[in-house]
């Protein structure tokens, strides 16, 4: 058992109102990673997310943690889950160590493993200067972050985190992508969102949704690497004057600047020198952002191309 | 502990850390005081004559007897309050799945939420009842049907808790539950007026009404089909909730 992956789907489908929200979705994931799940909205991710937490099942396929069906032994498995959805389940009127203590105990923590989780959870959490306010009176920083720390509280193998950065400003958004990088060291992390930069920042493996069927799923590096350079130069050029570079396979004109792809073999250097060489004055030359949109057109580009097959 | 006596207590708590339920607690309890008084007003006025009369009704017929009608009657419309938030709450405010991704199955969550609401509302009836029982100090009471009166209220309130529930576990709002759970109430707390106006009293209408059980105890007469009528309510709308929990999950 301890040789299969924590976390399997086998041909998850969902039908929600006669449509199918995720269809054939297979996944697996193992202890010590974090997986992020990206998509634009209404791609299928939170209706996931839910199935993998039990709290919707699927309408066919199975869903296994550590080896156990979610339908056959769901008090079990939910045990060993903690789960953040969309929207952070608090209660508005306890206190944020009440409704700790309540999720703890909540999910099967008795005695003093209870105060020890709390305690603990509060640490790691940072809640300790809010431990004693209300629930409803919190930020949504920290609302956020009680929300994780429920999540977390019963130290679970797996952990479901439905856009834990979300509504954030830049700097709870960090501190949250720490946090979860840092949870994925022990714990099997999924996390859904639809900023490329969540991902990146913690994610090693990502998957992506697309009109609820998966579209890629591999490691991060894979889908970002850039094949692309983005240049800008004083001298006003056209492409005729790049073609006759022989490292250049093709340029085109992006706004103020050139997306030049090179040949196979050629370094980005070979391209700076050449620049150089002809007196265009170069002044900017980086890999180009594989932004989402432009994954989800490579992918959309992809299919269509398949289907044109 | 067990995860539903958690859920239960935590349930108890969030109820008295609200406004709600302390405004209905005290409105219920300034009514019936009122009420108290008046009848233990004119108590007093009848007394001088009722003490010439060898078989005439005591202070129990005269001024606990109404008191337990009106806490009955106020049951009616409180319990529908104070029961429409224990999932359809949930539901609008987004906490549903805190419990349905916990360990806790369906039928654990419905009742740990009913024994927190049942917990409350048997506080109010205790208070209640302290009302006519306070008189023992002053006269003598019919202690024996006071009980019998006191456990048919708890049965009445733990049939129209879990009406409220199961009302709640379908709306998706609070104050649609409690409307409907207050339609439900009415609906069996009538049902065989329109009989018993023709006289009939022991159809099978009759045995389907609330006052029909309720009576009896008010009487101080505990008697098995009545507790079985209270617990077999329960039992269905509990059991109705939890289906509709678990419909949720597969429904979404």
């Amino acid at each position: 058992m301890s040789a299969s992956p924590l976390l399997q789907l086998h041909g998850v489908d969902r039908v929600l109102a006669g449509r199918a929200v995720v269809a054939d979705l297979n996944l697996s994931l193992d202890r010590g990673s974090v997986l992020g799940l990206l998509g634009v909205n209404g791609a299928g991710k939170s209706t996931s997310l839910r199935m993998i937490a039990g709290v919707l099942a699927p309408s066919t396929g199975r869903v296994l943690v550590a080896g156990a069906d979610l339908r056959e032994h769901p008090e079990t498995v939910r045990r060993q889950l903690g789960y953040l959805p969309e929207q952070v389940p608090l209660y508005a009127e306890l206190r944020v160590m009440e409704y700790l203590d309540f999720c703890a105990r909540l999910h099967g923590l008795r005695g003093a493993a209870v105060q020890h989780a709390v305690a603990n959870v509060v640490e790691r959490c940072d809640l300790g200067e809010v431990r004693r306010r209300l629930l409803g009176n919190l930020s949504k920083g920290f609302q956020q972050r009680v929300g994780i720390a429920q999540a977390i509280v019963h130290d679970p193998a797996l952990i479901v985190l439905d856009e834990p950065a979300s509504g954030l400003d830049p700097v709870q958004a960090a501190n949250i992508r720490a946090l979860v990088r840092e949870l994925g060291r022990e714990h099997a992390v999924i996390l859904s969102t639809h900023l490329l930069p969540d991902v990146q920042a913690c994610c090693d493996r990502v998957a992506i949704l697309h009109q609820g069927r998966l579209r890629h799923d591999g490691p991060l590096h894979a889908l970002t690497t850039a094949d692309s350079l983005r240049v800008v130069t004083t001298a006003t050029l056209d492409d005729t004057k790049w073609k006759t570079l022989s490292c250049v396979q093709s340029a085109e004109s992006a706004d103020a600047a050139w997306r030049i792809r090179l040949v196979p073999d050629a370094t980005p250097a070979q391209l700076a020198q050449a620049i150089v060489a002809n007196g265009w004055g170069l002044s900017e030359l980086r890999a180009e952002d594989a932004g989402l949109e432009q994954i989800f057109l490579r992918i959309a580009t992809a299919e269509n191309a398949r289907e044109a097959a | 502990m067990s995860g539903t006596l958690i859920l239960a207590r935590t349930e108890l708590r969030r109820l008295f850390v609200q406004p709600l339920a302390w405004a209905l607690l005290a409105a219920v309890l300034g009514v019936l005081a009122y009420f108290f008084l008046l009848s233990l007003q004119a108590f007093l006025a009848l007394m001088p004559k009722l003490a010439g009369s060898a078989s005439a009704p005591g202070v129990t017929d005269l001024v606990a007897l109404p008191l337990l009608r009106a806490i009955a009657s106020l049951l009616l419309l409180v319990v529908p309050l104070l029961g429409m938030r224990t999932l359809a709450g949930e539901r609008q405010a987004g906490t549903l799945p805190l419990l349905l991704a916990s360990g806790l199955g369906d039928a654990r969550i419905v009742l740990g939420k009913y024994l927190g609401l049942l917990a409350f509302l048997f506080l109010l009836v205790a208070l209640a009842l302290a009302m006519p029982l306070s008189l023992d100090i002053g006269t003598a009471l019919d202690l024996g049907r006071l009980c019998a009166a006191a456990l048919g209220l708890l049965l009445f309130a733990a049939a129209l808790a879990a009406i409220a529930l199961c009302a709640s576990s379908y709306a998706q709002q609070p104050a649609v539950a409690a409307t409907v759970a207050l339609a439900l109430n009415l609906v069996l707390w009538i049902l065989d007026a329109g009989a018993r106006y023709e006289g009939v009293t022991s159809g099978f209408i009759n045995y389907l009404a609330l006052p029909t059980h309720l009576e009896p105890f008010l009487h101080g007469l505990v008697a098995t089909v009545d507790i079985v009528y209270f617990m077999l309510i329960a039992a269905v709308a509990l059991a109705l909730a939890t289906r509709r929990l678990g419909a949720s999950r597969r429904r979404g």
